[in-house]
């Protein structure tokens, strides 16, 4: 599945959010948004994931409006992972992650025999089995991360979006996290379009990069590319090199050029 | 879905659930002034339904079936609501302190039935009007509380709870009002009718109320799966594919309905919409599919022994239900809290 972002914008007040934001990711592709705080990457996701209209402008699945679709389809087709999920507490991990099928089984029936072996499968594949019965709440942050992962791709769409997946993890688990992300990406074609703040990590698992900044795309590419563009250190106002490291790209911060002598 | 201990302790909640049901409507029937044994109340009921040839003499008879079986009926009615509204309440706005008066119910119910008792001047009881006038105050303050907090783009729980209050406010401001401008006779009527009793039961306010409550009860626990979804938060509900604003247009049409319906005719009983389902939780765990049908059991049975004991303990003179909802469920309410340690919605 494909999802177009035409002409996007978002206006509150006198502020605009977005202006005239345009995209486009297709099957099998990891698109990762970068930039600033206060870019526009959070309100970017969530007009994708039809939480929120747009002033102007469209937002397509497979050439449908996403605010034509009901709010069961379109909960079929993607799944939106939000920058600070609501764990509730008292909830086993397992059916935390089976409320990702809701859209499947309806509000009236319980989940299917598929529905649950749909959630078993995602609970394997992201090795959670361990942690199944315990209530989420009690998960650590690299836990709770994949747990949310699970959940969203219990969902079984072909569009993921995920809001800085990684916030408070550890290296060792912000890596884990990506690369199960991207196993997801290849053997099951998904379309994701993820926001990161790491920007040596977005470069190394995305496939495509774009770089907003106050609510416009100034750059869009190859990572390779946008890392090194000098829209990057402009739009971060701080000074950052990239060096190449047995083949990837390392962003290397400067101090901030105003303030350097 | 669930390992096994979570459904062991759920079938041991529910046996005990109903044992205390049935415990509950046993004494509604068997204790009060005239003694009549739990034996020959069963052996009465066995011979309507055609076993056996016990009865119980005419004056027992009409003591059972014409005064204490409409009363525990509409106890069991009136539970059953209020802990269903209330535990749906919580599950909606999310928030543990959550009752079923909370969108005005209370207020808008005591404004009517005020309306129709210092109308009427100086009669013994109230009007039998008054839960007409307090089912008609209870829905205009809910849909007052609706309109200005609940519709457009931008409402969330908050607004609508925040309207609530205010609705709350401005009904009781003048319901006060209206009672400060009454006869000292219509301010204890009042008063009365304002802290709830079921002393005024009968079979026609239980038909009355019956349809309300079956419907409305069923709806909020049909929706048991739909608040477990709710759990994650508005957003990330609707981005689970949760119609989120018509699931909330549902629930809180039905728990607001039921509990107009049974508070225009009982009064304000506190507490249990609070206490209940708080305490079923605290056994069950957060799920509120298990703690919805829990509700009703639990509910009923809770309201149906408090007014066993209100209209018992300082015989002939009854205490308000409402205060004795309070005395029997805070300290069991504390207890449990004690034992189980942790509270959550």
């Amino acid at each position: 599945m494909t999802i177009v972002v035409k002409e996007l914008s978002v206006q509150i007040g006198k502020a605009h959010i977005l202006s005239e934001v345009t995209l486009a990711v297709g099957p099998g592709t990891w698109c990762t948004v970068i930039g600033p705080n206060g870019a526009g990457k959070t309100s970017l996701l969530s007009v994708m994931a039809g939480l929120r209209r747009a002033s102007s402008g469209a937002v397509e699945i497979d050439g449908i409006d996403i605010h034509a679709l009901s709010e069961r389809d379109r909960a079929r087709r993607v799944a939106y992972v939000p920058q600070d999920p609501i764990v509730p507490p008292g909830m086993a991990a397992r059916d935390y992650v089976t409320l990702g099928r809701t859209a499947s089984h309806g509000l009236l029936r319980a989940p299917s025999r598929s529905d649950l072996d749909i959630v078993d499968g995602v609970i394997d594949r992201l090795g959670l089995g361990g942690l199944a019965t315990r209530d989420v709440a009690t998960l650590s942050g690299g836990e709770r991360q994949r747990v949310v992962l699970a959940r969203a791709l219990a969902q079984g769409t072909r569009v993921v979006l995920l809001d800085e997946p990684t916030t408070g993890l550890d290296v060792r688990h912000q890596i884990e996290m990506l690369e199960l992300l991207r196993k997801e990406v290849d053997e099951c074609e998904l379309t994701v379009v993820a926001t990161l703040h790491d920007l040596t990590l977005a470069g190394l698992f995305a496939d495509h990069m774009v770089l907003l900044h106050q609510g416009r795309v100034v750059e869009t590419g190859a990572p390779s590319t946008v890392v090194r563009s000098s829209a990057l250190s402009a739009s971060y106002e701080t000074s950052l090199q990239v060096i190449d490291v047995d083949g990837r790209d390392v962003v290397i911060p400067g101090r901030p050029l105003t303030t350097r002598q | 879905m669930t390992t096994n201990r979570p459904s062991r302790r759920l079938s041991v909640v529910s046996l005990f659930a109903l044992v205390f049901l049935v415990v509950a409507i046993l004494c509604g029937l068997a204790i009060g002034p005239t003694s009549i044994s739990v034996a020959t109340i069963a052996s009465d009921v066995l011979r309507r339904v055609g076993i056996g040839h016990g009865h119980l003499s005419g004056l027992d008879a009409t003591i059972i079936w014409q005064i204490r079986a409409p009363r525990m009926v509409l106890g069991l009615l009136v539970g059953a609501m209020l802990a269903v509204a209330g535990g749906t309440y919580q599950g909606v706005f999310r928030n543990p302190l959550a009752d079923p008066y909370l969108l005005g119910v209370a207020a808008g119910a005591g404004l009517g039935a005020t309306i129709a008792i210092v109308h009427d001047g100086g009669s013994v009881s109230p009007p039998s009007w008054t839960p007409l006038l307090a089912f008609i105050g209870a829905m205009v303050s809910v849909a007052l509380t609706w309109t200005i907090g609940g519709r457009g783009a931008r409402s969330t729980t908050a607004t609508l709870v925040l309207a609530g209050v205010a609705v709350a406010a401005l009904l009781t401001s003048a319901q006060t009002f209206l009672q400060q401008q009454a006869s000292a006779q219509s301010i204890a009527r009042v008063y009365i009718w304002l802290l709830g009793s079921l002393a005024t039961a009968s079979w026609t306010s239980v038909w009355s109320t019956l349809p309300y409550v079956v419907v409305c009860c069923a709806v909020c626990v049909a929706a048991g799966r739909a608040l477990d979804v709710m759990s994650v938060g508005e957003d990330e509900a609707r981005a689970l594919g949760l119609p989120v604003r018509r699931v909330r247009a549902v629930v809180i049409v039905a728990s607001s309905l039921g509990t107009a319906a049974v508070v225009s005719v009982v009064g304000l009983i506190g507490f249990v919409g609070i206490i209940v389902p708080h305490v079923v939780r605290l056994m069950v765990g957060t799920s509120y599919r298990r703690i919805l049908p829990l509700c009703v059991i639990v509910g009923a049975a809770f309201v149906v022994l408090t007014d066993t004991v209100a209209r018992t303990v300082l015989a002939p003179t009854e205490l308000p239900l409402g205060v004795v909802t309070a005395v029997i469920g805070a300290p069991v309410f504390v207890l449990i809290l004690s034992v189980r340690r942790s509270v959550t919605t």
